[in-house]
């Protein structure tokens, strides 16, 4: 379970974070959450699918990273062979969370950073620092802020997009039959695409809508994604070649 | 033209403006005329699982159902009671067919068990989600879909509301608030018009009666009788209480409770907000004070406050009407007929009435003398198998504590037709060639559970290929690994609720 704090230069004074990308760190997740406004960097990695938060049934946009639950292609003992990673990765171990304040008398909603103290990424001696010595931000903190912030815009805007694709029903459910080279099946379900049907049928009308709404580019992102699904097969097979050494070997 | 504007009228006005396409130009003209003084009964709150194919047929949406007409989600019927009395005596009537139906003969493999198990439980995982209070689905399975198969619990008024809105919003029902004040004839004898008090005439070619006990249409004008069956089926009158939850985080059960009395029973269901509860009751067998002490003392004992509130009483006429559709006017609801609630089906009735005037709905007025006569026949048919089924209830229990159960069991109360299955079923179980229609009101499974849940004991037969022992087993041990599966993944009704309130459901 995760223990989050309000991060502050008092009590995290000590606090460094381990940078780089591993199992052990945490980064074995099949897939990790996106938003519209990422869709175009990575569109030229990452298969970009939708799924449901099992919490609350709620669609969230996702960038798929293996075929199942622990299983993410891109790691390997040198780290994450991508020169994208997703943005919801590199904000580990801090998470973005709102306070009720006031300002000038009105209630306003107040952006804080906190961050997870049994993250394993969290510790005292190793990795980057969070403060410097007088209390000031370093700068790795200041580009997690800035990360955080992108995020909070992004999911901010993610509901209003996730609106539109099921009010003009352009999402629909994929079943992903995955067939490896050593005969092995992989029935992946529970995902979702844009469905392209329904969107070459959309009228002037409502493309104007998407468009004006910032909707249109990260729908034909998504769809163009879909090219990467062959190539995270292909790196299964390749992870499958080396792990079973051949008959003939 | 539809007359009558509860669960009945805005059903039928549902069903058939949806498949008619009244909100185009070319469509279907669905009017419905109510009467603003006319309180609807509001009485059938417990659905079938048709209801989700109804509803999603007529473009509603699940969330916006579930939350406007404060709806829960009902598994099946829990029967305490029936048999014997005792505080133990207990079973499940769930909505899911048996595991394996029709592959192998389950009920000689249950019954050769070693340790005497519930039958529902034996073949079916949902008496067990049943007893443990949970959802038949997950907050990610998409509206309408199932994990379990799933009905409702609703209130009855709320729903009225919410489909009046729908269908007059969405689907082009056209919604006339006066007083019927006549019916004027054509010469065929055929019902021409509508006199109303501030509209005057108004014509159609269809006249659906949804009056409920009135039966302004084919009762009063057309003066089709009612054909009793209280020699049947006893309860004429019943006694409704609403009762809060104990707490807001009270269990919500996912079936509805039907506890059986001296005289009758008592039905409870659980919706988010309170829980429905009433006494149903012969009135030969006791008097209206001592049931309504009988449903307060249910109430103090099943954990609700006993002293608030007052009964409603409604008094039912069991039975239905001669004929159903005659003339240019057929009868939809309680106005073509009211029964005791023991297996929720009014509403369920509903559908069907609605949804077969819909398929057939007569092109021409020669070829609606063809339509309503198949109406009639299939619906007499229904009629019959809806009382044969719930006399099925009666004639099983073993009860001998009052007259109402001692005269139940008499032979010449219980219709030929059932008497005849079962004796049939000592040697055989109910299987689907026994009720032959295809759209059965209650299917062959709905006998086994009443049957097998109730202690009928069959004769041994000779051995037959379809008692493959090894195959039914197979489907026991599967049913008891989804039964394990489904209790770990499924979240409890209540919870699954709160979070349809707060987030809603996919459509996919």
């Amino acid at each position: 379970m995760a223990n989050i704090e309000l991060l502050n230069n008092i009590d995290h004074k000590n606090l460094k974070v381990k940078i780089e990308r591993s199992a052990e760190l945490g980064d074995n997740v099949w897939f990790t959450p996106t938003f519209p406004q990422e869709f175009k960097v990575l569109q030229n990695h990452y298969p970009i699918v939708f799924t449901k938060n099992t919490e609350t049934g709620q669609f969230q946009a996702v960038a798929l990273l293996g075929f199942e639950a622990g299983e993410n292609l891109f790691l390997d003992e040198n780290g994450w062979n991508a020169n994208y990673i997703p943005l919801s990765i590199m904000r580990q171990p801090f998470l973005i969370g709102f306070q009720h304040a006031e300002k000038d008398g009105v209630p306003i909603k107040q952006m804080v950073v906190s961050v997870d103290m049994d993250n394993p990424r969290v510790n005292e001696t190793e990795g980057e620092a969070v403060f410097l010595e007088h209390g000031g931000n370093t700068g790795y903190l200041e580009q997690v802020n800035s990360i955080l912030k992108l995020i909070s815009d992004g999911f901010e805007r993610n509901s209003a997009f996730i609106d539109m694709l099921m009010g003009m029903d352009l999402l629909e459910s994929f079943v992903l039959d995955v067939e490896l080279d050593d005969g092995s099946q992989h029935l992946m379900s529970g995902f979702y695409t844009i469905n392209e049907e329904s969107l070459s049928g959309l009228t002037g009308d409502d493309l104007v809508i998407l468009n004006n709404n910032g909707h249109l580019e990260p729908i034909y992102m998504a769809i163009a994604s879909m090219s990467n699904i062959p190539k995270l097969i292909e790196m299964k097979n390749s992870l499958l070649e080396t792990k079973t050494p051949h008959a003939d070997d | 033209m539809i007359v009558g504007g509860g669960s009945a009228g805005w059903l039928t006005a549902g069903i058939l403006a949806a498949e008619h396409r009244t909100n185009s130009p070319e469509g279907l003209r669905v009017k419905l005329v109510e009467s603003p003084d006319v309180k609807p009964i509001g009485v059938g709150e417990g659905t079938w699982p048709t209801m989700r194919d109804t509803l999603r047929k007529m473009g509603v949406s699940e969330t916006d159902f579930i939350r406007e007409c404060d709806a829960s989600f009902k598994q099946a019927s829990r029967f305490d009671r029936w048999v014997t009395g005792a505080d133990d005596d207990c079973y499940y009537h769930p909505f899911a067919l048996p595991n394996g139906y029709g592959d192998v003969n389950l009920v000689s493999q249950w019954q050769a068990l070693p340790s005497p198990k519930p039958y529902a439980e034996v073949v079916s995982f949902q008496a067990q989600l049943c007893y443990h209070q949970r959802a038949p689905k997950q907050i990610t399975t998409p509206e309408w879909a199932a994990v379990a198969n799933y009905a409702y619990h609703l209130d009855a008024g709320k729903f009225g509301q919410f489909l009046q809105k729908f269908c007059t919003e969405n689907l082009g029902v056209e919604h006339v608030l006066d007083h019927v004040t006549g019916v004027n004839p054509a010469d065929n004898g055929d019902i021409a018009s509508l006199e109303t008090g501030a509209n005057g005439q108004i014509e159609g070619d269809l006249f659906i009666d949804c009056t409920g006990f009135a039966s302004l249409l084919l009762g009063r004008h057309y003066g089709i009788g009612l054909k009793s069956r209280k020699e049947v089926l006893f309860c004429d009158t019943a006694l409704a209480l609403q009762v809060p939850y104990e707490t807001e985080n009270s269990p919500i059960a996912s079936n509805t409770i039907s506890t059986a009395q001296k005289a009758g029973w008592i039905w409870d269901i659980g919706l988010p907000t309170r829980r429905g509860t009433g006494h149903v009751y012969s009135s030969a067998h006791t008097t209206d004070d001592d049931a309504e002490m009988a449903l307060r003392s249910y109430i103090e004992t099943s954990g609700g406050d006993s002293n608030r509130g007052s009964v409603r009483k409604i008094s039912i006429n069991p039975g239905h009407r001669e004929t159903f559709w005659h003339h240019n006017c057929v009868a939809v609801g309680i106005s073509a007929g009211f029964i005791e609630p023991l297996e929720a089906s009014a509403l369920a009735l509903i559908e069907l009435s609605a949804t077969m005037i819909s398929t057939e709905l007569p092109a021409t007025r020669e070829i609606m003398d063809t339509v309503s006569k198949r109406f009639n026949e299939r619906f007499l048919y229904r009629w019959d198998r809806i009382i044969d089924f719930l006399k099925l209830h009666y004639v099983l229990s073993k009860r001998t504590d009052s007259d109402f159960w001692l005269d139940n069991r008499r032979t010449e109360t219980i219709p030929a037709r059932l008497l005849e299955l079962m004796e049939l079923w000592r040697y055989q179980p109910p299987s689907r060639s026994d009720l032959f229609q295809i759209e059965e009101i209650f299917p062959s499974a709905s006998y086994q559970y009443v049957l097998y849940g109730m202690g009928f004991e069959p004769e041994q037969a000779l051995p037959r290929r379809s008692d493959d022992a090894a195959l039914a087993e197979r489907f026991f041990q599967e049913n008891a690994g989804m039964t394990r599966k489904y209790l770990a993944g499924l979240p409890s009704n209540r919870d699954l609720l709160d979070l349809v309130m707060r987030h809603g459901m996919q459509k996919i």
